[in-house]
């Protein structure tokens, strides 16, 4: 029995299991049976194990070139590195949601065993959501839209290999099962929430039960994103990051309404809020996740990732409006049960300017959906061919940026209800002296235009905030406990990781929003066709092309200019190449990239002399401040585990309440 | 008192700085050029400007843009000549005729009925939250301290 056959069939067993242990949920739930609840526990772990070996299968039959299998025979040829190989399993579609199903399986048994033990009967009713929706992805990977277990009857001598893109860098490790953790956990919010309106609960227990899934898939799409960024960086050879480009759309909606959520969500602990909006968005959260898949997976907008097209677009659209119809029913037929109790502040209330976050959140959203979708539905309608790209975008999301780049600096300053004079007095005075330095900082080095010099201001004062958070707290905690500065910063973390993590988060995105300011206004390019030994200068740097070289490896020959860059006191040797793989048409750039924590320096060889080596063609862009983007990401994501790290537990203080009350904030 | 004035001192600085971002001054042709390209949608691309992307078509562009430049036409004259050849498509953000205003108008209405209808749900600001009245302050003092002697 060979790997393709072993996956295959636990596939097959896997939906009947599936089946089986949504109706054990189900009916655990409703009758609140202890045995068909244990029943649903052994039917999760079991498909997981399934799943989990299908995935294996995949993966071996990758690793060791079996073209009896479509799916390899497309995605894979005997010189494919074993690394490439491997990683192979998300190569394409079938794959990917093989991948998907998985940790959705993944997702299933960890809640089947956590969360119906903390909550039992809600806990119950989200496994069987959760049961239904892991059944959909494996009847999906069972039907020929999707098996990526087909077989050929005649087994080719090699395949085609994967897409020369997808083996040019090792973040492909990275960015697609990131993103894809991310993409998933979505599902448990989702399912505790369509839970709670089967049950008719009026509580916020859902929310306190997957506020930590909430989180963690918030964090792993915004980290994913960041490296799939990184990725096309480094890959694509355009020394952009950021392209709007529809499969990129189709990651930063749903990572736009969690965020909202995430804010949102806190309005409703605290305040009792906000109860119908906050289930909307975990709803509108999880079916952008849908939409984006469909989007990209069915080939009807054209993206860099639209490696395939296939029969799966009509499926994951009828799943979509599926959702999106139990959903908005479940949430209208409860509509009277979640009635808030009370008004919201005054508008200089912290739920105040959550609320006013949200709604900037929420037209961001609406901005890239329009945007990704207008050229599709103009054609419907006129025939019209148009495009919407980085323009129209940068144009909107830009000063929205800007507005939530605020509104970040002055949420976390202020009280519940409404702030008094004094307060604001007290809490901005700092932070608005900061953000003149911004402003001063931006205008001395340099930095060009409007948008630019606003991100300094408000990274600025944002930042400011922060440090003025953690001085305050420490200083409080110095006084009434005697700490040490650094292990009273420590003590703030593990005791109230949720805020200050957050506040790390945030610092994070003053990075991230520097870096993309930074880089996008300040970058500079020259390109000229240079012989051996001659030179191109370019912002204080300058380009030296060395030589020309063939490089010949099994799966590909390269050729590669070697430039030397010297300049600013760093003297960096590049090796931009041009790649042919026996798979592709056109050979692939593969840029050289010398990485600094000023500039980068982006070299990409254009085009070569191909009879004589006698010149090089060489594009060359300067990209300031660019690698802070990848440290903001991954301050982002050290923010995160502080935030979801589990708080120790309280002792019975009658101090400490006061040490964290003389923060005025919370 | 101190404060204030040191926060009002910031916010002119600031305001001072954005106007000096914001004063106009003539652009360059290197400086025309790129934001042209930056508009144009590379032809044989996923939807990369002429100005990002590295493929020969979109070179070739690039120095029609230039030379079209240095002949001294404007902007317009030239966005127009790569439509005529083109079609609209060309442009990465649609001009704003027939349906296209919606792309622009749907955020915008987004973006203000959202705060409207979120303005509805608040409270206006109630001036006792100022300042709490002495026999507040008298009460919070005297809980404090219950408090601090119930600890020691």
């Amino acid at each position: 029995m060979s790997a393709g056959d072993l996956g295959a069939a636990a596939l097959r067993a896997g939906v009947f299991l599936a089946l089986w242990g949504t109706g054990a949920a189900v009916y655990a739930a409703w009758k609140r049976d202890g045995r068909a609840l244990a029943s649903a526990k052994v039917a999760a772990v079991v498909v997981l194990g399934l799943v989990g070996l299908a995935a294996l299968s995949m993966m071996f039959a990758l690793a060791t070139h079996d073209f009896s299998i479509l799916y390899v025979a497309q995605n894979n040829a005997r010189e494919t590195p074993l690394f490439y190989s491997i990683i192979g399993l998300w190569a394409a579609l079938e794959g990917s949601i093989l991948l998907w199903t998985a940790i959705l399986a993944g997702a299933t048994a960890f809640v089947a065993f956590r969360g119906t033990a903390a909550i039992p009967r809600l806990g119950t009713t989200a496994v069987a959501v959760l049961f239904a929706m892991l059944t959909f992805f494996l009847l999906l990977v069972t039907t020929p839209a999707a098996d990526p277990f087909v077989r050929l009857a005649f087994p080719p001598d090699n395949g085609a290999g994967p897409n020369p893109l997808l083996q040019n860098h090792p973040l492909m490790a990275l960015h697609p099962p990131l993103l894809y953790l991310g993409y998933v956990l979505t599902s448990v919010p989702f399912a505790y929430a369509i839970a709670s309106l089967i049950l008719g609960e009026g509580g916020d227990r859902w929310l306190v039960a997957t506020r930590r899934y909430a989180l963690v898939s918030w964090a792993l799409l915004g980290v994913g994103i960041v490296a799939g960024a990184w990725w096309s960086y480094a890959v694509l050879g355009w020394g952009g990051y950021w392209a709007w480009d529809p499969v990129e759309n189709a990651a930063i909606m749903p990572w736009l309404t969690a965020t909202a959520y995430l804010h949102s969500v806190m309005v409703e602990e605290k305040r009792r809020l906000l109860r119908t909006w906050n289930l909307a968005l975990v709803v509108a959260t999880f079916s952008l996740t849908i939409l984006g898949t469909f989007l990209t997976r069915s080939g009807v907008v054209n993206s860099v990732h639209s490696f395939t097209q296939s029969a799966l677009g009509p499926i994951l659209l009828g799943y979509l409006v599926a959702i999106l119809v139990v959903s908005v029913g479940l949430l209208l037929w409860r509509s009277g049960r979640l009635q808030d109790r009370g008004p919201v502040g005054t508008p200089l209330s912290r739920e105040a300017i959550f609320l006013f976050q949200n709604v900037v959140f929420v037209a961001a959203t609406l901005t890239v959906l329009l945007g990704t979708l207008y050229p599709l539905i103009a054609e419907a309608i006129s025939g019209a061919q148009l495009s919407i790209g980085g323009p129209y975008f940068d144009r909107v999301e830009i000063p929205l940026a800007l507005a939530l780049l605020f509104l970040m600096g002055i949420g976390p300053q202020l009280p519940w209800h409404g702030a008094s004079r004094m307060t604001l007095e007290r809490q901005f005075t700092v932070p608005l002296v900061a953000a003149a330095g911004g402003a001063v900082l931006a205008l001395v080095t340099g930095v060009n235009g409007l948008p630019a010099v606003l991100t300094y201001a408000l990274g600025a004062f944002v930042a400011a905030t922060v440090v003025q958070e953690f001085a305050r707290g420490a200083r409080a905690r110095g006084i009434l406990h005697g700490e040490a500065p650094l292990t009273a910063v420590g003590n703030l973390f593990r005791r109230n990781g949720r805020r200050y993590g957050g506040y790390v988060v945030h610092l994070g995105i003053v990075l991230v929003a520097v870096a993309v300011a930074t880089s996008q206004a300040g970058s500079v390019d020259a390109e000229k066709t240079l012989a051996p030994g001659e030179t191109l200068v370019i912002g204080g740097y300058t380009l030296r092309l060395e030589s020309l070289r063939t490089v010949d490896e099994a799966q590909r020959s390269s050729v590669v200019a070697d430039v030397l860059i010297t300049g600013h006191g760093a003297s960096e040797q590049l090796h931009p190449a041009l790649v042919q793989y026996p798979n592709s048409a056109a050979a692939v750039g593969s840029p050289g990239i010398g990485a600094g924590l000023r500039d980068d320096l982006y070299t990409i060889l254009a085009a070569f002399d191909q009879r004589g080596f006698a010149w090089a063609t060489i594009r060359v862009r300067v990209i300031p401040l660019v690698s802070w983007l990848w440290v903001g990401g991954l301050v982002v994501g050290i923010g995160a585990l502080i935030a979801g790290l589990p708080a120790p537990r309280r002792r019975a203080s009658a101090v400490l309440p006061v040490a964290e009350a003389s923060a005025p904030a919370d | 008192m101190r404060g204030r004035i040191v926060a009002g001192l910031a916010l002119l600085v600031i305001a001072a700085a954005l106007v000096l971002a914001l004063r106009p001054h003539e652009a360059t042709a290197a400086e025309r050029v790129d934001r042209i390209t930056s508009e144009l949608r590379c032809p044989v691309c996923q939807g990369l400007s002429v100005k990002d992307s590295p493929s020969e078509t979109a070179r070739q562009m690039r120095d029609l843009v230039v030379q079209r430049v240095g002949e001294g036409k404007t902007d317009a004259q030239i966005e127009d000549e790569f439509r005529a050849s083109y079609g609209e498509w060309v442009l990465l953000a649609p001009p704003l005729v027939s349906w296209n205003g919606v792309i622009w108008a749907v955020p915008i209405l987004a973006l203000v009925g959202g705060v409207l209808v979120a303005l509805r749900r608040m409270r206006a600001a109630p001036s006792d939250l100022e300042r709490p009245t002495p026999r507040q302050l008298a009460e919070l003092r005297e809980r404090v301290r219950a408090e601090e002697a119930a600890d020691a």
